[in-house]
């Protein structure tokens, strides 16, 4: 037959494979297989759990795991928790093993694809191409690999995306892809927009077609980038990333449509990810029934706990009291407490939906005896994360405790004020308890707050009291750790100091600190590109280096 | 279809790629002609299955397609390579990708497409002696172009006047009803869909177009 040959594959006997199945007979023809192909050092994992230990330990050449991993769990979600932990060098291969009925699933997974999939059943001669042509696209996009991630310096990505391109067209459509998500993180969406044009001129593929909706967006077209988005769907309605960018368009503007769209990405590909947006959405707009059933899915179908929150059970069990089933709800929560190792934050969330089981049960002794358990474990604290904050608020508002509702409620508001996803969700607290005005009138009086002290900030910084401002925006810095204008303003006065009485290891670390937290807060905040360039200027060799854009 | 019907097929579906797992693994070890060809009817008949299975899941509305990007070259590659063929078949498939390196990747859905190729492949080799061919070429207008050629009799009149037959001769037309299902839930954005061509040109020639 007139082949052309694959790739040639490398010496595999010094690589170290991992290879994940729940039933033996399968493990033992896979190890056949890889022994066919070369690869003699080969273990083996039956599950999440021990597949996650082994990884822990070891750095894998290659991963091959089946797609269902028994326990409701599958290689996919194995997958995703392993990017977002950072476990998985982008040189480790990542190969899923799915059945003919559930490859889509893998194929059109939204954000962390594996390197390919093969479909049993499969040769060694399968295994072998397959192998040989990842190992070859890995080595040959290297150069643009290095300048990725989070540290990584995107321009040169571009650069080198270039470079690849002129000297090996093979990859020209991987190079495209990468391209366009570095232009719109360099925020040079006009570009972006441009490249994803050029492409779609010439072929349509799904990737592009999101690319291009999400230049849409940051160019703020977002009528546009939703007929787009819908034309999409119509051709690829299997395609994850074009309903997960559509439901968050969405979920601004009209939730119900939201909850319908994420219900249709759930047909696509069950997921406990999604099954709790649905549950979420659900709540909102009030579709108590559907909300249960949303949460109760995610909290039983992931028997392995390494994939379901807080927020599950919580969701759970507040659907369940909605609906006036208070044995059950409390019931939940107890469950929830045997569910995850024990943690404040995990007493504080159990105690908060708790007092609000009873509140609207009118057990009033019963709530208020939750509430100080929350409170007492520290659920005012500012390390306290926002849905378990809020939850506190709404028990405090449900069992008439103004004042710490007050407090909690200015507490996060200072914190997350430039976030207006989150901002929405702080109002809904005094919203839902009927009292919207004063919610407001907490929040704005929080936003006077905040401006005020960084007026006088800079008003003491200009009389000169350069000390002063720094403290007291070093203060609000480190509390509020969700606040990007704070920090950014944090970060700006550290450098004035510098320019106005020298430089210094710590003042140097300070500035540094702060614009990786303002940065880490919000990418696109303005004048966050000009602290990181003065930093630049004025920054010794031997102070941190600043990441570049 | 029953789903009754429907779960059976998907039963012995799994029962079929077990035993061609079992003879190709035999056919490793001790490779006779009887083996080869046992080999080749299984993988045709649970080819068959799949395919059937696709049609059931269309008319449940419940076909889902994998769309994404593959590289031509690999994926023309994969079609002849993954056909098991009994000895002496293999040697007649040709693959022309000569312009499949302008073409780079296309997005489509490789498992679907690989079985309508094959299966196309597979009728042509049955139904003529000499070279088989499978090329890709760019479709002007946009798309590409799939081709399975054989310099065989050609397809009969009622196959090309578009009557619901097999491919090629008697059969069920199975085959071609997958490869138009496949062909149709192609599409783009713009209103493109995909589309399959049979005609006869010193052989017969299917053409499997995809947007």
């Amino acid at each position: 037959m007139a082949l052309q040959e694959s790739p040639q594959l490398p010496d595999l006997s010094k690589y170290q494979a991992l290879l994940i199945d729940d039933i033996p007979e399968m493990r033992s023809s896979s190890r056949i297989q890889l022994n066919d192909i070369g690869i003699q050092q080969c273990d083996t994992a039956r599950n999440i759990k021990e597949a996650i230990d082994r990884i822990s330990e070891k750095r894998y050449d290659l991963i091959l795991s089946d797609y269902n991993l028994g326990q409701g769990a599958d290689g996919q979600q194995l997958l995703e928790l392993l990017r977002r932990r950072n476990q998985l060098p982008l040189t480790t291969v990542y190969l899923l093993i799915t059945g003919e009925t559930g490859y889509e699933q893998v194929s059109t997974a939204a954000e962390y694809a594996p390197d390919d999939y093969l479909i049993k059943p499969y040769t060694s001669y399968t295994l072998h191409t397959r192998l040989a042509r990842i190992i070859d696209k890995k080595q040959t996009l290297k150069p643009v690999y290095q300048h990725l991630g989070p540290s990584g310096n995107k321009q040169k990505a571009l650069e080198a995306c270039d470079a690849v391109m002129a000297s090996n067209p093979r990859y020209i459509l991987d190079l495209t892809r990468i391209k366009g998500d570095v232009l719109l993180e360099l925020k040079r969406f006009d570009e972006a927009l441009a490249l994803y044009q050029a492409m779609l001129a010439q072929r349509s593929t799904p990737w592009a077609e999101v690319g291009k909706a999400r230049a849409l967006i940051a160019l703020e077209k977002e009528e546009e980038a939703t007929a787009h988005l819908n034309r999409t769907l119509d051709a690829y309605p299997n395609y994850l990333a074009a309903y997960d960018l559509q439901a968050k368009l969405l979920e601004k503007t009209d939730k119900v449509a939201a909850q319908k769209l994420v219900e249709r990405a759930l047909k696509v590909a069950p997921s406990t990810q999604r099954q709790r947006q649905v549950g979420s959405l659900a709540l909102e707009n009030k579709d108590f029934t559907r909300a249960e059933e949303a949460f109760k899915r995610a909290v039983e179908k992931d028997k392995t706990g390494f994939f379901k929150s807080h927020d599950d059970y919580a969701g759970l069990a507040k659907s369940r009291m909605e609906q006036g089933k208070v044995d059950e709800a409390l019931a939940t929560i107890k469950e929830m407490g045997q569910s995850f190792r024990p943690s404040p934050e995990l007493t504080v969330r159990q105690a908060s939906v708790e007092s609000l089981i009873h509140s609207k049960a009118g057990n009033e002794a019963a709530a208020k005896a939750a509430l100080k358990k929350a409170l007492d474990a520290g659920g005012s604290a500012a390390s306290t994360d926002l849905s378990t904050s809020l939850e506190l608020a709404s028990a405090c508002l449900a069992a008439g405790d103004e004042e710490h509702a007050q407090q909690i409620i200015h507490d996060v508001a200072a914190d997350f004020q430039d976030n207006a996803a989150m901002m929405a969700r702080v109002q809904a607290v005094y919203a839902e308890a009927g009292r919207e005005e004063e919610g407001a009138a907490i929040i704005e009086q929080t936003r006077k707050e905040m401006i005020a002290l960084n007026n006088n900030a800079v008003a003491m910084a200009q009389a000169g009291d350069l000390d002063k401002a720094a403290a007291m925006l070093d203060e609000a810095a480190n509390r509020l750790q969700n606040n990007a204008q704070i920090a950014l303003n944090a970060a700006i006065l550290a450098l004035r100091c510098v320019q106005q009485k020298g430089g210094s290891d710590e003042l140097f670390a300070k500035a540094h600190r702060y614009i990786v937290q303002a940065r880490r807060i919000n990418p696109n905040i303005a004048r966050l590109e000009d602290a990181m360039r003065l930093y630049a200027k004025l920054a010794p060799s031997t102070a941190p280096a600043m990441p570049t854009l | 279809m029953n789903p009754l019907v429907a779960n059976t097929i998907h039963d012995i579906k799994n029962t079929m790629q077990v035993l061609v797992s079992a003879l190709n693994q035999a056919q490793h070890e001790n490779p006779s002609q009887d083996l080869s060809q046992a080999l080749d009817a299984t993988v045709r008949v649970g080819a068959q299955l799949v395919e059937l299975l696709a049609i059931y899941r269309a008319d449940q509305a419940n076909l889902r397609l994998a769309i994404a990007d593959h590289d031509l070259i690999d994926f023309c590659n994969d079609v002849c390579g993954e056909l098991l063929l009994p000895k002496g078949q293999a040697e007649r498939v040709k693959v022309d990708v000569s312009q499949a390196a302008m073409l780079g990747a296309w997005a489509f859905d490789a498992y679907q497409v690989k079985m309508t190729l094959q299966d196309a492949l597979r009728n042509a080799l049955r139904h003529s002696d000499g070279v088989v061919s499978l090329t890709v070429a760019p479709e002007p207008g946009g798309g590409i172009r799939f081709t399975v050629r054989d310099q065989g009799p050609g397809f009969p009149a009622d196959i090309l006047e578009g009557e619901q037959g097999t491919m090629q001769g008697s059969g069920s037309g199975l085959g071609l009803t997958f490869a138009r299902l496949i062909a149709m839930h192609h599409n783009t954005p713009d209103g493109r869909s995909g589309r399959v061509e049979l005609r006869n040109d010193d052989g017969a020639l299917f053409s499997l177009v995809l947007p």
